[in-house]
């Protein structure tokens, strides 16, 4: 084990951050659906106290929105920086959010479950992200009834996340293999094994910027190590063949044109559509990753692809603008971005 | 309602997405569902995990049984149609009929991991006793085997306890 972790090298070229999730639920209510608007309210400020009402030192840290208050832009773009799910703002009432200082935690109250922790890390880092939000369970599970059955473990509103309630998953740039056609194949077997793989952001065929997410199904009958450890040998896997596939194409003079164009796009652009600029920023994290551009980091496009979002941009503006505006100040983002970096496109590959 | 993708078979998978800054809501057939990314763990069937569960659920809901959860009053009918259990009761009042799903979903029907502070005394020790045996695992794929023997020795005082105390201790 130590070993493993040892040897283990940096994988931030392909991991792009990783996320844990407990489901829980309290024994003495019912779950989410069979709740009315009242008792929603009277669940989220049990919750809450819990929370900030706790003698840990990360108490003081959480800071409580009240999901009905916010306008529909900050709604979305909670979305958009992944802090909540979809579901959570379709229907924002009697809902709250527990949010820590620095966005690393965030507690969805009345989601599915009464109770959905998530810990973000940065990178590829199961083991800390797990870690913490175990911390967290176990601070709630000190104050509150959970529903728990000797048998099947943690009670959850869908039976598809019972035993552990959790969720451990790594978003992962994979634009090689997407490129090369092997998505599809990869999803199928993914699927036999108890993960799946899907896009991140948005609807298509064509996950927008080649990011996906991977992530675990069973939750029953495996404990959260083992899970986490199968995650990991999947992900490796997954890396592997990556990698492999980047250095097979890291020399086609197509993939670098595409790759030198778009870095030429999103320093000179004025309008920059979301899609147009998830696309971009791919190929050019792509370039990133086989070694073209210098000084660009991963930090960099990586905060730029959840800052380019359509709520974010408004947010981070301060006021809603129509999509013709906002494809104007997406291109000031990304181009004030880069400029910061001065990145001369560096040595090329090798021909 | 038609797969608003390919519009010509039944959507029967919902999915809410964060679409240019806007809530949108899809309805999709399982194919488009898995074409697009959605594909759940029983993908390869080309099925819907709801719909598998819904529908395996409702041969059940058929007889109609009157009974209900005494402390939210689902029915299981209401659980079969939505998928969605009441409350933690439900799941002791309707365990005959929602275990055989469970194993359907999960491949298996007992808990192992985190225990919460509410869990009985015997299955404490017991968890404890598969945590430590997926450890020695663990140590001797990596050759660490004072660990392992360590690991060893808290395994069996602890199926030692289990024995003679009948899980009392905690």
């Amino acid at each position: 084990m130590s070993e493993v972790i040892k040897q283990r090298k940096d994988v931030s070229d392909v991991v792009i951050s990783t996320r844990i999730r407990f489901a829980r639920n309290m024994k003495d209510y019912p779950f989410p659906c069979r709740l009315n608007e009242e008792k929603k309210r009277k669940v989220a400020s049990i919750v809450k106290e819990a929370a900030l009402g706790g003698h840990s030192a990360i108490s003081d840290r959480f800071k409580y929105i009240q999901m009905s208050e916010l306008t529909q832009e900050e709604a979305v773009s909670l979305v958009e920086r992944h802090l909540v799910s979809p579901e959570f703002i379709s229907d924002r009432q009697g809902r709250g959010l527990l949010l820590l200082d620095d966005e690393s935690v965030s507690i969805m109250i009345n989601e599915e479950d009464h109770i959905r922790i998530q810990v973000i890390r940065p990178n590829m880092d199961l083991d800390g992200a797990y870690d913490l939000a175990d911390k967290i369970d176990t601070l709630f599970d000190e104050q509150l009834n959970f529903a728990f059955d000797d048998k099947l473990g943690y009670l959850t509103q869908c039976p598809t996340n019972i035993g552990t309630g959790m969720r451990a998953s790594l978003m992962l740039h994979l634009p090689a293999l997407r490129e090369s056609g092997a998505m599809g194949k990869i999803s199928a077997s993914l699927a036999k094994l108890g993960f799946v793989i899907r896009g991140m952001y948005g609807e298509g065929t064509d996950p927008k910027g080649s990011v996906y997410q991977l992530s675990n199904q069973v939750t029953l009958g495996i404990s959260e190590k083992e899970a986490i450890n199968n995650l990991r040998d999947i992900a490796t896997q997954i890396i592997t063949q990556e990698r492999a596939a980047r250095e097979a194409m890291a020399k086609n003079i197509s993939v670098l044109d595409k790759i030198f164009r778009a870095y030429g796009i999103l320093q000179y652009a004025k309008l920059l559509s979301n899609d147009e600029c998830m696309k971009l920023l791919s190929d050019l994290r792509f370039g990133v990753e086989i070694g073209v551009f210098e000084n660009i980091d991963f930090d960099t496009i990586n905060h730029l692809m959840i800052e380019v979002q359509p709520a974010t941009l408004m947010k981070n503006i301060g006021k809603k603008l129509n999509p013709h505006e906002r494809d104007r100040i997406r291109a000031e983002v990304v181009r004030s971005a880069l400029m910061r970096k001065q990145v001369p496109a560096s040595r090329r590959l090798e021909e | 309602m038609l797969c608003q993708s390919c519009e010509k078979r039944q959507a029967t998978t919902h999915i809410k997405t964060i679409l240019n800054g806007e809530l949108k809501e899809y309805n999709l057939c399982p194919e488009c569902a898995a074409k697009l990314g959605y594909g759940s763990f029983f993908g390869n069937f080309g099925l819907d995990i709801d719909k598998i569960f819904g529908s395996f659920m409702e041969s059940f809901g058929n007889e109609r049984s009157a009974k209900r959860c005494s402390f939210c009053g689902s029915s299981f009918e209401d659980i079969a149609k939505s998928g969605k259990v009441g409350c933690a009761h439900c799941y002791e009042e309707f365990n005959d009929k929602l275990l055989p799903s469970i194993q359907r979903i999960h491949g298996r029907t007992t808990h192992t991991g985190k225990l919460a502070r509410s869990a009985g005394a015997e299955v404490k020790i017991k968890n404890e006793i598969s945590r430590c045996r997926y450890e020695l695992e663990e140590a001797i794929k990596t050759q660490e085997f004072e660990k392992a023997a360590q690991l060893r020795d808290k395994i069996r005082e602890l199926e030692g306890n289990m024995n003679t105390a009948g899980g009392e201790s905690k």
